[in-house]
């Protein structure tokens, strides 16, 4: 019979989910993924999950909850970093145990560990990693090699889809493409353009971010999301630091904060944080901080958590939506006032 | 150590109060944890009494402690102090400790000079360690109370003041001795004993876990932490092979639940619980900060800790605005709780031995 495998649908899943099912389907293994965030599956979490986590962790307690009874496995890596001293989030390695401890009735987890910057593990460890998975589900080797090759394929096929070039980038900066999908009515003549920066799990979870990509689209906006910058520019960004920025994927979402803070090619930056993140209270304030600096572009920083409502997410969402077009209805009109010759307008105030 | 290094315009910062832990949350993010907090707030209160160089750690660690300084030093600049620089020390590598120390902090010294300053950081660190824990136990026990107090006072004192290394080795034998003499202590309790783990800066702090060490020792309860900042300078320790810090074991013991280290104290919190169970101690309280990252994870294993080997450990959260009233009734109640947990095991024990004469008559 094909053995079951669980992967819940949320953290990590929206960064290597391709990588996961394309290996597990391939090793001969029936991939479940649960659902998408539901109201139930939110409520699972918080009901069990412990009081101080952050809320995305609590949403995937709910994911790995629901697989209770109906898998054989459950994969929970123990990831820590990919990179040589940038490191990830310590609860993302630290919930294969977490789970383990807390819900013992938990199918069977599948918890390999991983980490570049702190154990040194490289190419080598992979292997070993993707074997001692396979040889779970099959006793071939070369159907695992096989899968490893198609795994990694369909990785790097997903951040190609997902990473934009620079020349890209610069393309929807003159409003000559859309780089998601368009928005639903276009209400002005160039519409306006919103850079979303937040984490990969939030901005891809409909309801974790209260669906905020779809009402910003509704609203006429074209919009790019922190996870489709050209990595070069981020690491560019960076250099303005006063000390190596070691949290991998907030690099990502400051460097994206501080490129359009300083090329001014868009007209508002959004910053969705999760309360209560560690990275992120760090990295906000250093947002805010810089934005603070040199305010032209407004920043909005919104914190999501369970208690989040709807409405009031709505209300300052318009409030700033309409700061924007004021904003960019002034510069029209300063345009159209400095086009008017000087000697008119000492007629008119002579008038006066 | 610093006056080793031939620096003597020193600010010592004040003690960290209430007022430190508002100043600091006043200009700090919303939910960074507590630490960060006090520690700007303790920076805003030594810049004002005019200090330039400001030293702080910093790491490559899953903790946001090595952030702090680059954050802190943007909000101290929006704040309008300009005058100031920071020295960030990066303890995770010796080396790195060694060469901050000489060219960034000392003044004309060489590395033969610096590695004697840090020796000597170390060695008077493990004599006031060693004070510590043994205030911790007279003072719960003490008859004359407040006497343990004036004493501790008197040693930290003499260690500060004590000039040369082999002084110091010689004082660290005496210190027991001390206590010993001088202190005279009911015997005739058998007190309940607690240990206290968690994030390290909240452990060793009074100012913030509004001073649980000694809300403890007044409840007639002896306690012990395993916490020190040995664990980062205690070079000594680290290289020799036959000899262990607390830590090393706790590491291993708890090798079943977590195996690698998260940051924080995780590992060192689990362990902790399962050796002190094994030494026959009564029960353990876990502090942490308001959203520190990896003691949470440890929050979420410990009940199935405490399950397993049997050992009761409350955890309690720490911010800036814990109510003294509050903690205080939670202590006692727990406490409370311990007592009559003894109680209960030893009237089970007094029956099991009952229990075969009975069968005899």
């Amino acid at each position: 019979m094909q053995k079951k495998v669980g992967i819940p649908r949320a953290l990590l899943f929206y960064k290597y989910g391709d990588l996961w099912s394309t290996f597990f389907s391939e090793i001969g293994a029936k991939v479940v993924i649960s659902p998408k965030t539901s109201k139930t599956i939110k409520d699972l979490g918080i009901r069990n999950a412990t009081g101080e986590d952050c809320y995305s962790t609590k949403i995937y307690h709910g994911h790995a909850l629901w697989f209770k009874g109906k898998v054989d496995y459950l994969f929970v890596p123990r990831f820590g970093s990919a990179h040589k001293t940038h490191v990830g989030c310590p609860k993302f390695q630290g919930l294969a145990d977490v789970l383990r401890f807390m819900y013992p009735e938990l199918p069977k987890i599948i918890r390999p560990y991983y980490s570049q910057a702190k154990a040194g593990h490289g190419k080598l460890r992979f292997l070993q990693i993707c074997f001692s998975i396979g040889f779970k589900f099959t006793y071939n080797p070369f159907k695992i090699i096989n899968a490893i090759h198609k795994a990694l394929k369909a990785q790097r096929n997903h951040l190609k889809n997902l990473i934009i070039s620079e020349s890209k980038l610069e393309q929807w900066e003159k409003s000559e493409i859309y780089l998601n999908d368009p928005p639903k009515e276009i209400q002005d003549e160039i519409p306006i353009k919103i850079a979303l920066a937040a984490h990969t799990y939030v901005l891809n979870d409909p309801f974790a971010s209260l669906d905020i990509r779809k009402k910003l689209r509704n609203r006429g906006i074209d919009i790019i999301t922190s996870e489709q910058m050209p990595r070069s520019l981020v690491e560019q960004q960076m250099l303005k630091l006063d000390y190596d920025m070691y949290f991998d994927y907030e690099r990502e979402i400051l460097g994206t904060v501080l490129y359009f803070i300083a090329n001014k090619t868009v007209d508002g930056i959004i910053h969705i944080q999760i309360f209560p993140c560690g990275p992120d209270s760090i990295v906000g304030e250093l947002a805010s901080r810089f934005s603070k600096h040199d305010d032209e572009i407004p920043l909005l920083q919104l914190t999501f958590d369970e208690l989040t409502g709807e409405a009031g997410l709505n209300t300052r969402l318009e409030a700033f939506v309409d700061l924007l077009r004021r904003k960019r209805q002034k510069q029209i009109n300063e345009k159209y006032l400095r086009r008017q010759p000087i000697s008119h307008l000492h007629s008119l105030t002579s008038d006066l | 150590m610093l006056h080793e290094l031939n620096r003597y315009d020193l600010i010592l910062p004040n003690k960290p109060s209430k007022k430190t832990a508002e100043l600091g949350a006043r200009y700090a993010p919303e939910f960074v944890c507590t630490p960060f907090k006090l520690t700007l707030g303790t920076f805003i209160e030594s810049l004002e009494r005019g200090a330039t160089e400001l030293g702080m750690g910093g790491c490559h660690a899953y903790c946001r402690f090595g952030y702090y300084w680059p954050v802190q030093k943007k909000i101290l600049e929006d704040l309008g102090y300009d005058n100031f620089k920071f020295v960030p020390i990066d303890y995770e590598s010796p080396m790195e400790i060694l060469r901050t120390l000489k060219n960034k902090i000392g003044r004309d010294v060489n590395y033969l000079q610096t590695l004697r300053a840090v020796r000597y950081t170390y060695i008077a660190n493990r004599l006031t360690d060693l004070t510590d824990n043994l205030v911790y136990h007279y003072r719960a026990l003490e008859l004359e109370k407040g006497l343990t107090d004036k004493i501790a006072k008197n040693i930290y004192r003499r260690i500060v003041d004590t000039p040369g290394i082999r002084n110091l080795l010689k004082f660290q034998k005496e210190i027991p001795k001390i206590f010993d003499h001088e202190i005279e202590i009911d015997h005739s309790i058998d007190p309940i004993k607690v240990g206290i783990i968690g994030e390290i800066y909240v452990v060793l702090e009074p100012g913030l876990n509004v001073d649980l060490h000694r809300r403890l020792n007044k409840l007639g309860v002896v306690v012990e932490h395993s916490n020190t900042l040995r664990r980062f300078i205690d070079i000594p320790y680290k290289l020799n092979p036959f000899k262990h810090l607390t830590r090393d074991y706790e590491v291993k013991v708890a090798n079943p639940y977590v195996e690698h280290r998260l940051g924080g104290e995780t590992q060192e919190s689990i362990g902790s619980t399962i050796l002190l169970k094994k030494k026959g101690w009564d029960g353990m309280v876990h502090l942490y900060p308001f959203s520190c990252m990896p003691e949470i994870i440890s929050r979420s294993i410990l009940p199935t800790v405490s399950r397993d080997y049997d050992m009761p450990v409350m955890s309690l959260v720490v911010d800036e605005q814990t109510g003294e009233a509050g903690f205080q009734t939670r202590l006692e109640a727990f406490i409370d709780m311990l007592g009559r947990r003894r109680k209960i095991s030893k009237e089970a024990q007094k029956k099991s031995i009952d229990f075969p004469i009975a069968q005899i008559n």
